[in-house]
């Protein structure tokens, strides 16, 4: 249950919901409609947003052995579903206990972070195109926040040498 | 040519089986809480953690470590057993064909869930035969006696000894070089085939530190 519907709820118990809160039920309401349209876009076309990520990220990492590509794809697609799990509960949590705690020291392990960032910027691209700019905005920072965690915060300035 | 149709075939893209939100369920009702497999977990109290230091203390004083060795190489035992069950069913692999990393996480996230503290293994000793093991935050430790001259987790070392002899099928010892109730920051365990870390409990009771101890045992391994 969302906690911000269950606060309201537990508000409740003895009289009716002001036109505040009200208005905040509808509110989440509305925004549990979308997340919920979005959920199912990205459940319906994984293939779709993924086919392209990968045909893509062979082309920039000709040499590299084809089984790493399929782990990190593989990570990206469990990355997605989480994603969009912790998107629809609206709990950012979620993705952190499920997945990245877990994930983190494994792409640490296998030293995949250069195509981690690859990866994550195709897929950032591939949803721009796909998806609304009201649903990027609820699933894009989940996965900013993932990649961040995931390789470190890329630096602002990048220095030539 | 990697096709994502064939990738997502696969019926699972496994995550972290340890989340503690989704591996410790409760039941407010009966007031029963059990993991996500449905076997039943037990709170221990820190209440209780202490009054079983004490108990044990005024009951057989010097034993209690040895007690609580004993105690914790029941655990480990039984730990070990649900540990290869319920992480070989959920990645759908037996343990022997998990990746290291894989497993260390496993390891990490469950010991964290338990409520048992943080544990990390330092795999530099390898060459030598050993192994050290660091945890931190260990509610055993947090209820123990403090300076009392004499690393007091001696449940979490039996639990390593029988969990890291059945992991590898050799006869390992495991002994603690450094406790948080002596001051230091982290325990450490180091564990290797008993004859080899034998030594190490003279050492300690000589009153040396975690690196001397290694030292030692490493120039003794060398030799």
């Amino acid at each position: 249950m969302h906690t911000e519907l269950m606060n309201l709820y537990y508000k409740a118990e003895e009289n009716y919901l002001s036109n505040v809160d009200i208005k905040v039920f509808r509110h989440h309401i509305e925004s549990l409609r979308q997340r919920l349209s979005t959920y199912e876009f990205l459940r319906d076309h994984e293939i779709e947003i993924f086919q392209p990520v990968a045909d893509a990220l062979q082309k920039q990492y000709p040499t590299q052995n084809p089984q790493t590509l399929e782990q990190v794809l593989r990570q990206a697609i469990a990355l997605l579903r989480y994603a969009a799990m912790a998107m629809l509960l609206n709990n950012p949590e979620f993705l952190q206990h499920r997945l990245l705690e877990w994930l983190t020291e494994v792409v640490n392990a296998h030293q995949t972070q250069t195509l981690w960032r690859s990866c994550h910027e195709l897929l950032s691209a591939r949803l721009k195109e796909m998806l609304t700019d009201s649903e990027q905005d609820l699933i894009l920072p989940l996965l900013d926040h993932a990649q961040a965690t995931l390789v470190g915060v890329p630096a602002v300035v990048s220095v030539q040498s | 040519m990697i096709s994502v149709a064939d990738l997502v075939k696969e019926p699972l893209i496994p995550g972290n089986y340890y989340a503690a939100d989704a591996y410790v369920q409760g039941d407010f009702e009966t007031g029963l809480i059990e993991n996500r497999k449905g076997a039943r977990l037990i709170a221990l109290p820190d209440i209780l953690l202490q009054a079983i230091y004490a108990g044990l203390d005024q009951e057989v004083g010097q034993a209690t470590g040895v007690v609580l060795f004993n105690c914790g190489r029941w655990w480990g035992k039984n730990f070990y057993r649900r540990f290869v069950e319920e992480v070989s069913e959920y990645y759908r692999r037996p343990l022997a064909e998990m990746e290291m990393v894989e497993f260390l996480q496993c390891l990490k996230e469950c010991w964290k869930t338990h409520g048992w503290g943080t544990i990390d293994l330092d795999v530099g000793f390898y060459q030598q035969g050993f192994l050290v093991v660091k945890t931190w935050d260990s509610p055993f430790a947090a209820a123990a006696p403090k300076n009392t001259g004499q690393p007091q987790c001696a449940a979490e070392a039996g639990i390593l000894e029988s969990f890291f002899s059945q992991l590898t099928g050799r006869d390992l010892q495991c002994v603690q070089t450094a406790c948080e109730t002596l001051g230091a920051a982290n325990n450490l365990f180091v564990l290797g085939l008993r004859e080899r870390v034998e030594p190490a409990k003279a050492w300690l009771q000589e009153g040396q530190d975690h690196d001397t101890i290694m030292e030692r045992l490493c120039r003794a391994q060398a030799t």
